[in-house]
């Protein structure tokens, strides 16, 4: 997701750039105040209405796990200390549904897991006295790289773990 | 001038943080995430003050304020300044500008909780200033305008006709009610962290706390910029020839952000699964549609001013303030894309998130302070737009756009934020950001000296 997300972004603010340099370096031409009154107003519906349709095309499914009720697979705990995390398994298998159940024991961290590659595939806050769930289903086997998310005193970045994940059976 | 010293000097320090990153020097974490809370705090709390004086000043062109009020302000944000400082280099607190509960308490022994509690008093001296001078400004407006719905534009925006107040008012108007309650929470958090500091058994629960410091966090910094573009309103007219209006929909528009910068919040918290999963949906979708009154009103009306004017004399001033309205434009695509969830899941808390913060506020808010400094030191226009200018802005740009560049391509790389240590894989990124760094800091450093050797320099300190 990252790179498409990076691109996107990257093309609608040069596209804004691209407006200013527009107006700044454009040969001065008649421009017919009211015209341009319109044009805002048609300008406001149109990024109005399509609030709603990328509110709907991003929203629905919920892109978070449930926080209660069933867990269907593999249950992990995961503790954040200052500075490491405890997991009660470091191996999982591919292709099973995997819950993540994490929690503190001091400060507030952030429990985020990273593929073999290196790029994050979820993270969730982990705030002192709540316990926090993500569901889910790794379909390579590899080594994860489990870190910390949210700053959490001098050795925040010292807080790196691993997960195993294995072929599935 | 003396707050565009400041942001020279923090900018040396994120200079120095990036470079660390890059492993081209060897700062100690615990040093690194010193210098980390300084410039966050310092940059934020800078960044208030420039907004604050440019809304000050413009203000009193309307209704006379009380001079006592802003000395009195700058005093207490000195003195803020002195104990931040204090609690940080001699005390050793590196607990970030969001001091997030319980961290300042439980350091894991890395500081005093002396040095935390000194750090939340600097703190609260500078919320105390800040609301001074709004209690002074919101005083003055209600004055001459007889009320708050009045002062607001309400009266226009609801067809009941009646003489629109000028844009500044209004704009002040929004931003002294919206920022007065972020600071009354701010107070409140930051009252109950000094408490728990001093009373370990009084224990706050975290997720509330967490809600207020990023409800406040937010305004704060938000009510920055809404203040700083008051100096585009004002002096964009000087080289356009015309004023700039408040029509019913500058109004109405000023009202939804009233309520939108309150209410928006809860995109700082969108991995907080625990939180009712309607928060987050108030948060991406009221991001979205924050975005609208930036590109579709101000940045709007700024392009047809500038297209309608028949001869623009440009110069460095009117360069940076509408460099400042572009920077906060596009400054809203990446914050808008990150404030959706399920993005947000991958991008929360990666380099991403300063990527987006510095193009508002590096290219947005500080060029627009940047530029009214220059005014106000010129006394008069420039005249002319010198080689000397025109490379202070071509560095200060250039850097801005590689600064911010290389951290949203590091987010989208998983490089997380606030990391004083980066893995090698990490590095070369850092290391473009860093020189892209010393380019914005030369430039910032040619706007300063220009500031300087202005006429009115002294008046304008
Ligand atoms: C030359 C200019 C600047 C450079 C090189 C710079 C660099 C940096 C760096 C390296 C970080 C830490 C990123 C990380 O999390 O690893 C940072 C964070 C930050 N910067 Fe800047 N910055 C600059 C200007 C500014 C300006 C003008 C502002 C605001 C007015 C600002 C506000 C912040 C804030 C609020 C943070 C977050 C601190 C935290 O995470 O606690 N910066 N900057
Ligand atoms: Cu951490
Ligand atoms: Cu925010």
């Amino acid at each position: 997701m990252q790179p498409v997300v990076l691109i996107i972004t990257v093309l609608a603010m040069a596209a804004i750039a691209a407006v200013f340099a527009w107006a700044i370096w454009a040969p001065p031409g008649a421009v017919d105040p009211e015209r341009a009154e319109r044009w805002r107003i048609r300008t406001i519906v149109a990024l109005t209405l399509a609030g709603v349709v990328l509110a709907a095309m991003t929203l629905v499914p919920w892109p978070h796990a449930p926080q209660a009720g069933p867990t269907p697979g593999i249950v992990v705990h995961a503790r954040g200390y200052q500075w490491y995390w405890e997991l009660d398994r470091d191996t999982v298998p591919a292709g099973t549904p995997v819950t993540f159940l994490a929690s503190t024991a001091d400060v507030t961290h952030g429990f985020g897991v990273a593929d073999p590659q290196g790029r994050l595939l979820f993270q969730v806050q982990v705030i002192p006295g709540y316990v926090s769930r993500v569901d889910w289903t790794f379909d390579r086997p590899g080594t994860y790289r489990v870190i910390c998310l949210e700053y959490c005193g001098i050795a925040h970045h010292e807080m790196m773990g691993q997960l195993t994940v294995q072929p599935g059976v | 001038m003396l707050a565009a010293l400041v942001f020279l000097l923090l900018m040396v320090f994120g200079l120095l943080m990036r470079a660390a990153q890059g492993g081209l020097v060897a700062l100690a974490p615990d040093l690194f995430y010193r210098i980390l809370t300084v410039h966050g705090a310092g940059m934020v709390g800078t960044a208030g003050l420039s907004g604050a004086a440019i809304m000050w000043f413009f203000v009193n062109r309307h209704v006379p304020l009380s001079h006592a009020v802003y000395v009195a302000f700058l005093a207490l944000f000195l003195a803020g300044v002195v104990s931040i400082l204090g609690a940080v280099f001699a005390g050793g607190f590196a607990g970030a500008w969001t001091f997030l509960y319980p961290l300042p308490a439980v350091s894991g022994g890395a500081w005093d909780p002396l040095a935390a509690v000194v750090f939340l008093l600097g703190y609260v001296a500078i919320g105390v200033g800040f609301l001074l001078l709004h209690l002074d400004i919101g005083r003055a407006l209600i004055s001459a305008w007889g009320s708050i719905p009045r002062a607001l534009g309400w009266p226009l925006v609801f067809g009941r006709g009646g003489e629109a107040p000028p844009p500044t008012v209004i704009a002040a108007m929004a931003v002294t009610i919206f920022n007065t309650i972020g600071i009354v929470v701010g107070a409140a958090v930051l009252i109950s962290s000094i408490v728990n500091l001093v009373f370990p058994g009084f224990a706050v629960d975290a997720l509330l706390a967490k809600n207020m410091i990023y409800f406040f966090g937010h305004v704060f910094i938000n009510a920055s910029i809404y203040m700083a573009v008051i100096a585009v309103y004002e002096i964009v007219p000087e080289y356009t020839g015309m004023p700039w209006k408040a029509t019913r929909l500058f109004a109405a528009t000023w009202s939804v952000v009233l309520l939108f910068v309150m209410a928006v919040y809860p995109h700082h918290l969108l991995q907080d699964v625990p939180l009712p999963g309607w928060t987050m949906v108030v948060g991406q979708v009221l991001s979205y549609y924050s975005g609208i009154p930036v590109i579709a009103v101000t940045a709007w009306s700024l392009l047809v001013y500038l297209r309608r004017a028949q001869s623009l004399a440009w110069d460095l001033p009117l360069a940076l303030l509408v460099l400042g309205v572009a920077g906060w434009s596009a400054g809203v695509v990446p914050a808008v894309i990150d404030a959706i969830v399920a993005v947000n899941r991958v991008m929360h808390n990666t380099l991403w998130v300063p990527g987006h913060f510095h193009t508002y506020l590096l290219l947005g808010e500080v060029a627009m302070a940047f530029g009214f400094l220059l005014r106000l030191a010129a006394g008069e226009r420039f005249r002319s737009f010198t080689g000397f200018d025109r490379t202070a802005l071509v560095l200060y740009l250039a850097g801005g756009i590689g600064l911010v560049l290389t951290f949203l391509i590091s987010g989208a790389a998983s490089i997380p934020r606030r990391f004083a240590v980066h893995l090698p894989d990490w590095q070369p990124l850092a290391l473009i950001g860093a020189v892209a760094a010393s380019l914005t800091v030369a430039g910032a450093l040619l706007v300063v000296l220009r500031a300087l050797s202005s006429p009115r320099a002294r008046e304008a300190a």
